[in-house]
């Protein structure tokens, strides 16, 4: 089957009774892409994921797995998808060994793929100890780390997770990250939720971002950030800050606006230009001793605020 | 064929489910507990024979077996049922595990069926445990057993009939999706078609107007709990006691039991079907 994109959202719009959870999303995801997926609580993030699936049925637009339409043909969309729900609930009666062998099962693996993948996944996710262990017996952490080896266990080529390191340890967040990053190279789309927003900018070529069930941007990180970058911020330490270096730095026709922070300056600068070299002679023409002094330009972080901020 | 494998899957899974389950269990010992109870009441009443009570000793003895058999029919085997098939589904919502099988690729005819066929079969075992716990304690106490080539038939009758309470639970399960609503809903309506149709025997012993027996016969319970017996009867196994217990017998109410147990059954499956395949799957409720 011949397919533009990995996945495709194309004019999603979910009801639930009156309230509009999802409103006439669109956005696509290509092939190797880690496509990062943002908005805050009950922004319509998994109402978007849980339709990908198929688990809910749109009102209106389509999803299309690689092609194929997850609600019409959930055999084949789903069988190369691999996905990690938030907070997963599984099933407690199972060991952990015996879970993946079941989900192993529905992907018609055979005994010995999965006696293979099993082992392969239980030592990645750092559960080998506790594989004949019930799973009312793990704890949150362990339970995503479960979750993650589920999403792999067909060895996917897409992977769709809601908040995958949610409730993991720094380690293991760490480990999952790295994880993710090399199925990444391997040629694997990954579609993330998440609220880290500094793991997002970290993990993730692309992303989109959801407001109140309406999509804000989708893009690249590089987009993103220069779409919503209006100002770029020089942060200055110095040995000691005087009146006289502030009233000198906000004389300058490209300085908007100059604040004290104890011994640091941020000087937020009215044109997106490297000016470091004429604040660090000003400042030394005042006498004053420079300790470090950077240029930010915008983090996802600010560029989501302001998305969301537009966006309403 | 694909679709047939991954529709085994799910019955394994389903048998695992059940399984896990210290109330089902729990309900199972239970029945047990009360068939050797009947038994042992039973062979109290027929060595020990209370003063006015004649027991045609001799004529039940050989027959024993299907007195035992039929014994939890009507009551616990339609519990049971009830039991299976109301948290089959409901319980995977609840939990929130449906998500982790329906974002799989199985399609939710696949999961429906294997639901419930996982549920059937459970029961059917369920079923073959009772039968046989029935039959040999028969032959250890009373024996020789006659007819007892007739077995496998009183059993599949007794599977059979139960159909249409475990559907109906089955049902309750996927519309409410809440596991003591679907339980408490399919067992409300074991217990008012139980009183309904005690009701309109007294009124019919009154009036003497067949109408009320006629009416009661379209209630869940008429077929549920006579469908097995007459199908005894209709094997020609005459157990005194049997007559006595649930009257007489038409020839053409077996073929009105059968045919009301599938109406009934096909019904309530098709309304479950039809909710899963068109609704969407609800998160963790409980």
């Amino acid at each position: 089957m011949s397919y533009k994109s990995v996945i495709s959202v194309s004019n999603l719009t979910k009801f639930y009774g009156d309230f509009k959870a999802v409103d006439s999303v669109s956005f696509t995801v290509d092939k190797g892409t880690v496509y990062g997926y943002l908005g805050p609580n009950g922004a319509g993030k998994s109402t978007t994921i849980r339709t990908m699936l198929g688990l809910l049925k749109p009102n209106q637009g389509e999803v299309q797995i690689r092609g194929v339409n997850p609600t019409k043909d959930p055999v084949q969309a789903l069988q190369c998808l691999g996905y990690a729900p938030e907070l997963p609930n599984l099933q407690a009666f199972f060991t952990g060994k015996q879970l993946l062998d079941f989900i192993g099962k529905i992907f018609k693996l055979t005994t010995q793929d999965r006696k293979k993948r099993i082992k392969q996944l239980l030592e990645l996710v750092g559960l080998k100890e506790w594989e004949n262990k019930k799973i009312g017996k793990y704890s949150k952490g362990m339970v995503q780390r479960l979750s993650i080896a589920l999403a792999l266990i067909n060895d996917p080529v897409v992977l769709i997770m809601d908040e995958p390191t949610i409730g993991l340890d720094p380690e293991a967040k760490t480990q999952f990250r790295n994880l993710f990053t090399t199925l990444s190279k391997q040629g694997k789309t990954i579609f993330l939720s998440s609220h880290l927003l500094d793991e997002v900018q970290r993990i993730c070529t692309h992303v989109g971002m959801i407001n109140k069930g309406k999509m804000v941007f989708t893009g690249s990180i590089g987009q993103v950030l220069e779409t919503f970058t209006q100002q770029w911020v020089v942060e200055a330490e110095l040995e000691k800050v005087t009146k006289t270096i502030v009233s000198s730095l906000k004389k300058f026709g490209y300085v908007e606006d100059v604040k004290v922070e104890g011994n640091r300056l941020k000087i937020k600068l009215k044109e997106k230009k490297d000016l470091r070299g004429e604040i660090s002679s000003e400042i030394f023409k005042q006498k004053g001793v420079i300790l470090s002094l950077n240029l930010h330009k915008i983090t996802l972080e600010d560029a989501y605020m302001r998305a969301l901020k537009e966006g309403q | 064929m694909n679709g047939l494998r991954r529709v085994a899957v799910i019955i394994g899974y389903e048998w695992r489910r059940a399984l896990a389950k210290k109330k089902f269990l729990a309900m199972v010992i239970l029945v047990f507990a009360v068939q050797i109870t009947g038994f042992v009441i039973f062979n109290h009443l027929l060595t020990n024979s209370p003063m006015g009570l004649e027991v045609p000793l001799e004529q039940i003895k050989p027959l024993i077996w299907t007195l035992e058999v039929l014994a939890p029919q009507g009551f616990f085997t339609v519990l049971i049922a009830i039991m299976i098939g109301g948290g089959s589904m409901s319980e995977e919502y609840e939990h929130g595990t449906a998500d982790i099988i329906l974002s799989k690729p199985i399609s939710r005819i696949e999961y429906v069926a294997g639901k419930y066929l996982g549920g059937l079969s459970l029961f059917s075992f369920v079923a073959a445990l009772t039968t046989v716990l029935g039959v040999a304690l028969s032959i250890a106490f009373f024996s020789p057993q006659e007819s007892l080539q007739f077995v496998p038939h009183i059993y599949l009758a007794v599977v059979y009939s139960n159909l249409v309470f475990l559907s109906l639970a089955f049902m309750f399960g996927e519309v409410l999706r809440r596991t003591s609503l679907a339980l408490l809903s399919a067992i409300g309506v074991f217990i008012a078609s139980t009183v309904i149709s005690g009701i309109l025997a007294v009124v019919h012993m009154i009036t003497q107007e067949q109408i009320y027996l006629d009416v009661s016969k379209w209630l869940p319970d008429w077929c549920v709990v006579n469908f097995p017996d007459f199908v005894t009867k209709e094997l020609n196994i005459n157990v005194p006691l049997l007559g006595g217990m649930f009257g007489s017998t038409e020839e053409a109410e077996i073929f009105l039991a059968g045919a009301l147990i599938a109406v009934y059954t096909i019904v309530f499956v098709v309304i479950a079907v039809v909710r899963i395949i068109r609704s969407d799957v609800t998160k963790k409720t409980a």
